[in-house]
């Protein structure tokens, strides 16, 4: 793949959500001007860069689009909702498309079929042309001679003239920055101009040093002299009239008089003042003829024959200062009146003016750098390890006082740890920083889901979304996405009424649905809710009934939160019937087991005709955990600190034997008692202790106690993933290396139990 | 590839895309004394136009394809101001 085509991709990517957004937000407010231009540019520019490749299905189609939403920017056609649905559509169809290409490189087989079916949908919209033809926007047309001709040789500027017979155009042609990305060549364009006659090539700003330059920016401006009408020119250059300034020279410029120049005037000024420089005789005399060389080759350029001689004649200060005057009286009504501001205020030509174009011009580049992600990966896994290694320097300290006797050295070790250790955690934080994304990056879609899916149903939905620069760590946001589009779905399926049904319950007909998002200690809370009809506990019990889930009894004694609670079943569907929306044979139990994958939990509030609310804590970053340690005979465990409840100290007279299990009270709750080293299947403890160490935690909804040896301290630890021989063990989440070296594994207890 | 590069000297040859840009950069920056040779060449995309009029290495051969030849030389003899 090209770089220009891997820079292509991202940045359509940028403009296709750009303008899928602003169609959103205009379709409610279509008059709102900002809006549509800012559509219309994305999707302009995006046509112009996709012109660079030979993807001619994809700009056409673009094309398509930019042609009808540029007749609704400029007021030819109203925006209405099918045409929305059709411009999105088309702009799906793109962003596949953009897929396919940075996959395959090309475009699939049937993208032009598909390009040109849309395409002329698209252009079906475009009213009919009444007689007149479509109006190409004309080139700016400036009233005033431009500056820049003042400054052209005046040899240059007649030879221009001299061979043609028709009007002289002046043009100036300054493409913007990103013109390259549009696939406009302008050096070439102006190159292909019959009649040029002159080409200038300007900088719009100082290029600056090589070693920072973007090639891919275009900073050069040009400058014409052509002989054609300037309908001709407009005519060839009608992809890029915006850019364009056309004037045209009045013939009789032509004439060998009059080219008026500002530049000679100055040219003369400049003169007089040489020689009025202080000096010695023999400066002033060198001086003189210098300044009566240049006069008499401006003379001759300016085709001022007429004061040859009097030029001739003046040989010293006095009578070549009242040559110098005459030339200047003569300059000075041709230049100046219509512009005032080309005279220069004193110093060079150029150098007043530049600082000022360069204030205008420089805008802030963009700060930001586009990553490969495995970069910032493999930076995480060596932060990763050089964290491991840092804790190894407190054993290592213990060592220098226990086996070598240095206290001296122990404590120098300690003080250079924790520097290292600050260092490190600071490093920690950065890249962790560096992966943080905003929720904005799944919630973006959803306007556009709720859009559509209410059009569908037929149901009047206000989304809202606060907080969506909340942010998380990239793998969290990325594992969102599947299941948030199922809670929004859920809920525009299941949750929200008709607006008949919501007149009739004295709601008003547009429900709201609102995605929420903060951060709350190191958890990023994400709520869905809504103000729907809410779930029906009665409904879901008997449901559950139904389908064999839960029997008789429990159903009787289950609280309404139970009840709801239980709409997270595997194989549980409240949708009476199945449609394409939601409740695709996969239900809630799907958004759990997702949202647990991530160290999240799930908890779901309702009621009944109020609306439901769906709660999502997740953990900030998945990089590093924190867990518990805990001795069982020799080993060391890790227990996730987020499951656990709390650690409790039993004596064994309280623990109660109940057939062959055991349980004991805690706080007026039987809790099950569990024994790790029998769900690990070690050997049980020898003797008998007064205590028991009991870890209580809750897993899937229940509590339990386990029964371990010791409790250690809680530590943070960055979790691998058991892998090779040991992937397909049950019971263990990842493996930690300690400082000392050893192993600790963390348990996943939902496994054991 | 239209453009080969050898020590000092950068050969532009035939039609020259602004692809060539990035290469054509990289090999100003690292030659401080640069010569470009254009006689070969029949098409220069603005890109690299405006990096050669930025860089302003020597140019020991003008393209001769007649129309570039025309428009290109003279836009090195002036200096290409601010605008």
């Amino acid at each position: 793949m090209t770089t220009l085509l891997e820079r292509f991709i991202p940045e359509s990517r940028d403009y296709l959500e750009s303008a899928a957004a602003g169609l959103l937000k205009l379709e409610r407010d279509p008059a709102d001007e900002g809006l549509i231009n800012e559509v219309f540019r994305a999707v302009h520019t995006l046509k112009g860069a996709s012109g660079l490749f030979d993807i001619p299905g994809l700009t056409r189609l673009v094309h398509a689009g930019e042609d009808v939403l540029g007749a609704v920017r400029e007021g030819r056609l109203g925006l209405d909702s099918e045409m929305v649905d059709l411009l999105l559509g088309a702009l799906d169809h793109v962003s596949n498309w953009i897929d396919g290409l940075e996959r395959h490189g090309c475009l699939p087989a049937d993208a032009d079929g598909v390009s040109a079916g849309l395409s002329k949908r698209l252009w079906d919209f475009m009213p009919a042309p009444d007689g007149a033809p479509r109006t190409e926007p004309a080139a700016l047309r400036s009233t005033a001679p431009p500056a820049w001709l003042d400054d052209l040789a005046p040899a240059s500027l007649r030879a221009a003239f001299e061979t043609a017979d028709g009007p002289i155009v002046a043009v100036s042609y300054m493409p913007d920055d990103g013109c390259f990305y549009r696939a406009e060549d302008p050096f070439n364009l102006l190159q292909q101009l019959p009649g040029l006659r002159l080409l200038r090539a300007v900088f719009r700003e100082a290029p600056g040093a090589l070693a920072e330059a973007d090639p891919f920016r275009s900073l050069l401006g040009f400058q014409a002299l052509v002989a054609q009408p300037r309908s001709e020119i407009e005519q060839l250059l009608r992809y890029v009239l915006d850019q364009v300034t056309l004037y045209e020279v009045a013939a009789a410029s032509s004439s060998a008089n009059s080219p008026p120049s500002s530049m000679a005037a100055r040219l003369i000024e400049e003169q007089r003042r040489i020689i009025m420089l202080p000096g010695d005789d023999a400066t002033l005399a060198s001086r003189l003829t210098a300044v009566s060389f240049t006069l008499g080759t401006l003379l001759t350029s300016l085709d001022w024959l007429d004061h040859q001689e009097a030029l001739a004649a003046a040989t010293d200060r006095e009578s070549l200062i009242a040559v110098i005057d005459l030339l200047l009286q003569r300059a000075a009504p041709t230049r100046g009146a219509p512009d005032a501001s080309v005279a220069p205020a004193g110093g060079g030509p150029a150098a007043t003016a530049i600082p000022a174009v360069l204030a205008e011009e420089r805008r802030p580049l963009p700060r930001m750098l586009r990553v490969d992600q495995d970069k910032v990966d493999a930076l995480m896994t060596l932060i990763a390890e050089l964290v491991v290694s840092k804790n190894s320097l407190p054993f290592l300290a213990r060592r220098a006082e226990d086996v070598y006797g240095s206290r001296d050295m122990s404590r120098e070790i300690k003080d250079q740890y924790s520097v290292i250790d600050r260092l490190a955690q600071e490093m920690q934080r950065a890249i962790l920083d560096i992966r943080m994304l905003p929720v904005s990056e799944v919630f973006e879609r959803f306007p556009r889901l709720v859009r559509d899916l209410s059009r569908k149903l037929e149901k009047q939905i206000t989304l809202k979304v606060i907080g969506e620069e909340t942010a998380a760590d990239k793998n969290i946001i990325e594992a969102l996405g599947d299941p948030l589009i199922h809670l929004v779905r859920n809920s525009i399926d299941h949750g929200i009424e008709s607006p008949e049904q919501r007149a009739a319950a004295g709601k008003p007909e547009a429900a709201t649905i609102q995605l929420r998002a903060w951060q709350e200690g190191d958890q990023v809370i994400i709520e869905v809710s809504d103000d729907g009809k809410g779930i029906d506990p009665a409904i879901v019990k008997a449901k559950a009934l139904e389908k064999g889930l839960i029997t008789v009894e429990k159903a009787h004694s289950m609280t309404d939160q139970d009840a709801i609670n239980l709409i997270f079943l595997p194989g549980f569907s409240t949708a009476a019937s199945i449609s394409d929306l939601s409740g695709r044979g996969v239900g809630m139990d799907v958004v759990r087991t997702a949202i647990e994958k991530i160290n999240g939990h799930v908890t779901l509030s309702s009621e009944l005709g109020a609306g439901t609310l769906i709660r999502l804590s997740l953990p900030l970053s998945m990089a590093v955990s924190r867990v518990m340690m805990i001795e069982i005979g020799d080993g060391l465990f890790g227990v996730p600190m987020d499951i656990i409840v709390e650690t409790v100290k039993i004596p064994r007279s309280l623990i109660r034997s109940i057939k062959r299990a055991e349980a004991f009270v805690l706080r007026n709750a039987i809790i099950p008692l569990l024994r790790l080293r029998s769900l690990l299947e070690l050997a049980p403890r020898e003797g008998v202790a007064e205590e028991e160490a009991v870890l209580v935690v809750r897993v899937a909804n229940s509590t339990v106690g386990l029964v371990v040896d010791r409790f250690r301290e809680g530590i943070d630890v960055i979790q691998k993933p058991m892998d090779g021989l040991l992937a397909g063990m049950r019971g263990y989440s990842g493996s930690a290396l300690l400082g000392d070296g050893r192993v600790l594994l963390v348990l996943n207890l939902k496994e054991l139990l | 590839m239209p453009v080969t590069f050898t020590k000092t000297m950068a050969r532009m040859v035939d039609v020259c895309t602004v692809e060539e840009a990035m290469p054509l950069l990289d090999f100003l920056k690292s030659t401080p004394k640069a010569r470009v040779d254009l006689s070969a060449c029949v098409y220069l995309h603005t890109a690299l136009l405006q990096l050669l009029l930025q860089a302003r290495p020597k140019i020991s051969g003008w393209p001769t394809e007649p129309l570039l030849a025309r428009w290109l030389q003279p836009l090195f003899t002036t200096d290409p101001q601010t605008a």
